[in-house]
């Protein structure tokens, strides 16, 4: 479990995240929702001790973040982080030095998977190519957990849907993941939990069978009423 | 297979509801093997825990037997299956009285027309072959 306790992030004398606390389970999808700015994306990157945090505590299965949480935890940002110039097949023997975790029969299954080619070079693929590839680098390493930032944005409705069929795969399996995304029609159906962010701390947490059980109400219904009521 | 969920009602039910209409029309036979829970949640595009809710709770209703190790199975427990026919008739004719009551159409002339639209969809089925 990634537990996210009492969280503080400032800017310079702006506070971006004001005790933000959620929890995502091993074996579940999370999606952090809220408007751009509201700080996913430096919750992501605390997780990941990218960012220095100014309070609170961020605890994978129980420890404190050290150099071994990054054999436990992968991140998937919304840019890919190989070099253009490299082929795809270039790429992954660069994962495969750096990470003990890296499972190249997995990164081969996902090439089929997407129907990518590892003698394209990454700076000649299209958006949709190039946000495939970057999933291929973070899911071919076996972690329990996966943050994905917006893997959605900017892609075509069919690489979409590809990408959304990764979820129910076994590419993902028992894995904890944490998600964030504009796109929410695209995985409405398939995340366990959602965390609504607002103004930087967290308005609401839900389980979402059990909002549509005891409420009747959608993702997105919740989401007007906090963004826009 | 594309089902299409909406995004009120759990997904689980709805899965259920799926299962139900297939057994109650007869596309699923008695004792017919069913996807695993992995294969229905990629089918459908669902979460695989839902697809296990949805499952468990089948197997509660008596829906599907799962032995160890082998694939589920529609039941073949007759009586299930007429009451799970039953279920659907009752909710289909619930939803139209629904609809059709506040209109305040006589019940003679409301049956006439259910009669004549009930024979003209099988004619219809038949003519769609022709063209």
């Amino acid at each position: 479990m990634i537990e996210v306790k009492n969280m503080v992030k400032k800017f310079g004398f702006k506070k971006v995240l004001d005790d933000v606390s959620f929890t995502a389970e091993k074996g579940q999808i999370t999606c952090l929702i809220g408007v751009n700015g509201v700080g996913k994306t430096t919750i992501m990157n605390a997780i990941m001790n990218l960012t220095p945090i100014n309070g609170g505590d961020i605890l994978i299965d129980g420890q404190k973040l050290n150099k071994h949480t990054y054999e436990k935890v992968t991140f998937i940002p919304d840019a890919i982080t190989m070099l253009p110039q490299m082929k795809i097949g270039e790429a992954m023997e660069f994962m495969s030095d750096f990470y003990d975790s890296w499972n190249e029969a997995r990164a081969n299954d996902m090439i089929d998977f997407f129907r990518l080619n590892k003698n394209d070079r990454i700076n000649t693929l299209s958006k949709g190519n190039t946000a495939k590839a970057n999933l291929l680098m973070g899911l071919a390493l076996d972690v329990d957990y996966v943050l994905m930032d917006e893997p959605f944005s900017g892609i075509d409705m069919f690489s979409r849907e590809q990408i959304a069929n990764v979820f129910t795969s076994h590419l993902i399996e028992d894995r904890g993941v944490i998600i964030t995304t504009h796109e929410i029609q695209d995985i409405e159906h398939l995340i366990d939990k959602a965390v609504l962010l607002d103004n930087g701390t967290v308005y609401r947490s839900f389980d979402v069978e059990e909002l549509r059980e005891n409420e009747g109400k959608s993702i997105v219904d919740v989401m007007r009423e906090v963004y826009q009521g | 297979m594309q089902l299409k969920f909406n995004t009120r009602d759990p997904v689980y039910m709805q899965v259920i509801r799926y299962f139900k209409t297939q057994i109650a029309t007869g596309v699923l036979e008695p004792g017919e093997e069913i996807p695993s829970r992995r294969e229905i949640a990629n089918m459908f595009k669902i979460n695989p825990n839902t697809a296990q809710r949805a499952y468990k709770e089948m197997e509660e209703q008596g829906l599907i037997r799962t032995e160890r190790n082998f694939p589920s199975k529609i039941t073949r427990d007759e009586s299930v299956i007429q009451h799970v026919r039953e279920e659907l008739v009752v909710t289909a004719v619930n939803d139209f009285v629904d609809a059709i009551k506040p209109v305040n159409v006589p019940l003679d002339e409301l049956l006439d027309l259910v009669k004549q639209k009930y024979a003209g969809a099988d004619d219809q089925k038949g003519g769609a072959l022709d063209d």
